[in-house]
């Protein structure tokens, strides 16, 4: 049963719908006005309904067009690099970028398949140092380097 | 002013030590960008943007457009040693350039490459010069309506173009418009879909879904493929053609220029386009089209022409009308509007500095180019034997340090964060993200004209049919579209792109 339906476009149609319905929703408490004097609400509001629309459409063409799986997604990566960059945004404020540039290229790094612990060590460490002697030494950015 | 004037004007910018110094380091990173397979220009763009924002104006998109065109040059370069298109417009380099290599002819492959887009560069900055001040003459007379349905049809141009299905491409370009629409309206000062975090009041930035999307999303997914990247061991041998080969390549490249020089103008076009139809062009012309894919040099000579007139002359919407016709237009809109110059015809008048400087330099951008790229060739093959391991958290690091440092803010990390995962979503659906950044890039410009023409007529939306330019416009957006969706149409887009 499942077989028949294609998935990729499915989940593309539920974005759409659940993008398009929230800011339908945003858009409803905004004035509309008239088209020869178009409030705030007109034009997102507008183009809200077109979303839902294209969503619905999208969506009964998937549940009928034929069986296409979901392609594979690289979790390895995706997951580690999301987090080097939660990492960065959490850390920067707190514990300066010399810290930080380290802590990001660490967890990134073992994205590679192919990672190995003591290049990657090194790596941190390197790139750690060339980002605050580029940002902080020589376009002079307000960061801060340490924590103290 | 006159053509020489003009020109005379724009090379006295382009030539100070420090826009010359900007140009070479955009073209230095173009081509190393351009070499290495896995780091786009548009990534490299858009990590680098939040960095030009301290410089003036006019280096920063100086440099930024050097970034572009450099890594036309450097592509071909992996396309031809390693058989792997180091960017995406020197795909069909790699047909027949690496079937050269592999007969001992790299050198001669890789200079017809170099000479090749230099004349294209070359030629393609004159007919930017010459069309620019035409086409923002009539930019001039445009008003609210004409501007809607240039926009519209700029859209339509970027849905026809994008790959996959076009019913997607729509779709992506709506969501972006309407993204667009976050943040305070200009007109009433209402706060519009903010959830009223005080953060998206001057609308969701530009900057973090361009890094998020074009720099971690790209990363992400590249990760998650297999590399390839064995170099052939080929000896470059002596760079200079045969008389006969450089023949043959002449009027390819010129062929190949001119092409270029049409597809790079057309909204939505730009120098992977040209390549392919370019190569398209060739093979079906000439009288012996069996020998390309085995080394036919015309095979090299015009793609590589047509990709690096195809990017340049993509600029001439930009300047001329404000109007970006693909995303890396997108992220220069940005940075223009970053940098407080508001992108259209006005720029050339206002301030003819920044305007002809640009185009100056990309003659002299050029120049370095094949400086750059012919005797320092060893130098970029050794860096291909760099590992991706290595290179690739210095990307994240950066993205995420000129993601914060365009308003010191961690929220427009985590907003970053957000659209790369969303960028990630969308490459696995077989959504483009290209229409998704035209269409938040024009969506206040174009909701902008939209109401400021129907409060002139009134609420009467056939004003954009009775003003002939507009209605000239939107007629063409039609057939565009139609075209698109016709089944003929269709079938031969998608060999183009498989081929």
């Amino acid at each position: 049963m499942g077989r028949r339906v294609d998935i990729p476009d499915l989940a593309f149609a539920g974005f759409l719908l659940a993008l398009g319905g929230l800011a339908f929703h945003l858009a409803g408490e905004l004035q509309i006005g008239r088209a020869g004097e178009m409030g705030p609400g007109y034009v997102p509001r507008g183009l809200a309904l077109v979303v839902v629309m294209m969503g619905l459409g999208m969506a009964l063409r998937a549940l009928f067009a034929g069986g296409r799986a979901f392609p594979a997604v690289a979790f390895r990566p995706l997951v580690l690099i999301g987090t080097a960059v939660a990492l960065f945004a959490l850390l920067l404020p707190r514990i300066g970028l010399a810290l930080t540039s380290a802590a990001v290229v660490l967890c990134s790094g073992f994205a590679a398949a192919d990672v190995r612990l003591r290049e990657n060590l090194v790596l941190a460490v390197g790139l750690s140092a060339f980002a605050v002697a580029l940002f902080i030494i020589g376009l002079r950015l307000p960061l801060r380097t340490w924590p103290w | 002013m006159d053509l020489i004037g003009n020109l005379a004007t724009g090379f006295s910018v382009a030539l100070t030590p420090a826009n010359l110094g900007f140009c070479f380091l955009g073209a230095l990173i173009g081509t190393l960008v351009g070499v290495l397979p896995g780091i786009a220009p548009i990534t490299t763009i858009a990590m680098l943007l939040p960095f030009t924002f301290t410089l003036p104006p006019a280096s920063s998109l100086i440099m930024l457009a050097g970034i572009f065109y450099g890594a036309q040059y450097g592509g071909s370069t992996t396309a031809i040693l390693v058989n792997v298109p180091g960017e995406s417009s020197a795909i069909v380099t790699c047909l027949d350039g690496h079937q050269m290599a592999r007969k001992g002819r790299a050198g001669p492959a890789l200079a017809i490459a170099a000479i090749a887009s230099f004349a294209a560069g070359t030629i393609a900055t004159l007919i930017i010069a010459t069309a620019s001040a035409p086409m923002a003459w009539l930019a001039l007379k445009f008003t609210a309506p004409e501007y809607f349905s240039l926009m519209v049809l700029g859209l339509t141009g970027a849905v026809v173009l994008a790959h996959g299905a076009p019913g997607k491409a729509v779709a992506m370009v709506v969501v972006g418009l309407m993204l667009g629409l976050v943040g305070i309206d200009v007109n009433t000062g209402a706060p519009r879909m903010t959830f009223g975090i005080a953060e998206l009041g001057d609308g969701i930035g530009f900057v973090p879904i361009a890094i998020g999307m074009f720099g971690i999303a790209e990363l992400a997914v590249t990760l998650g493929r297999p590399q390839d990247r064995t170099l052939l061991d080929v000896k470059l041998g002596s760079l200079w053609p045969s008389r006969e080969e450089f023949r043959a390549s002449v009027p390819a490249m010129l062929r190949g220029t001119a092409l270029g020089s049409i597809l790079g103008v057309l909204p939505g076009g730009g120098a992977a386009l040209s390549s392919f139809a370019a190569y398209a062009f060739e093979k079906k012309s000439s009288k012996t089209p069996e020998r390309f894919g085995h080394g036919a040099i015309e095979g090299v000579a015009a793609p590589e022409a047509a990709n690096n007139a195809g990017a340049q002359t993509s600029f001439i919407p930009l300047l001329t009308l404000g109007i970006p016709g693909n995303a890396i237009m997108a992220l220069m809109v940005g940075a223009m509007m970053i940098q407080g110059v508001q992108p259209g015809p006005q720029v050339m008048t206002s301030q003819p500095e920044l305007f002809w400087g640009v185009i100056a330099s990309m003659w002299t951008g050029n120049l370095m180019l094949i400086v750059l790229n012919l005797p320092l060739i060893g130098l970029w093959v050794s860096l291909l034997r760099v590992p991706y391991r290595l290179m690739f958290p210095a990307i994240v690091l950066f993205c995420c340090i000129g993601t914060y440092s365009v308003g010191n803010s961690a929220f427009d990390v985590g907003v970053m964060l957000l659209f790369a995962l969303l960028g990630v979503f969308f490459i696995k659906v077989g959504a483009e993200p290209a229409p998704f950044i035209l269409g938040f890039i024009l969506g206040p410009l174009m909701e902008e004209n939209f109401r400021r023409a129907m409060m002139l007529s009134r609420g009467d939306p056939m004003v954009f049919l009775e003003r002939p330019i507009s209605a000239g416009l939107l007629i063409l957006s039609a057939v565009l579209f139609a075209v698109l969706v016709s089944p003929a149409l269709r079938s031969g887009r998608e060999k183009v792109f498989q081929e």
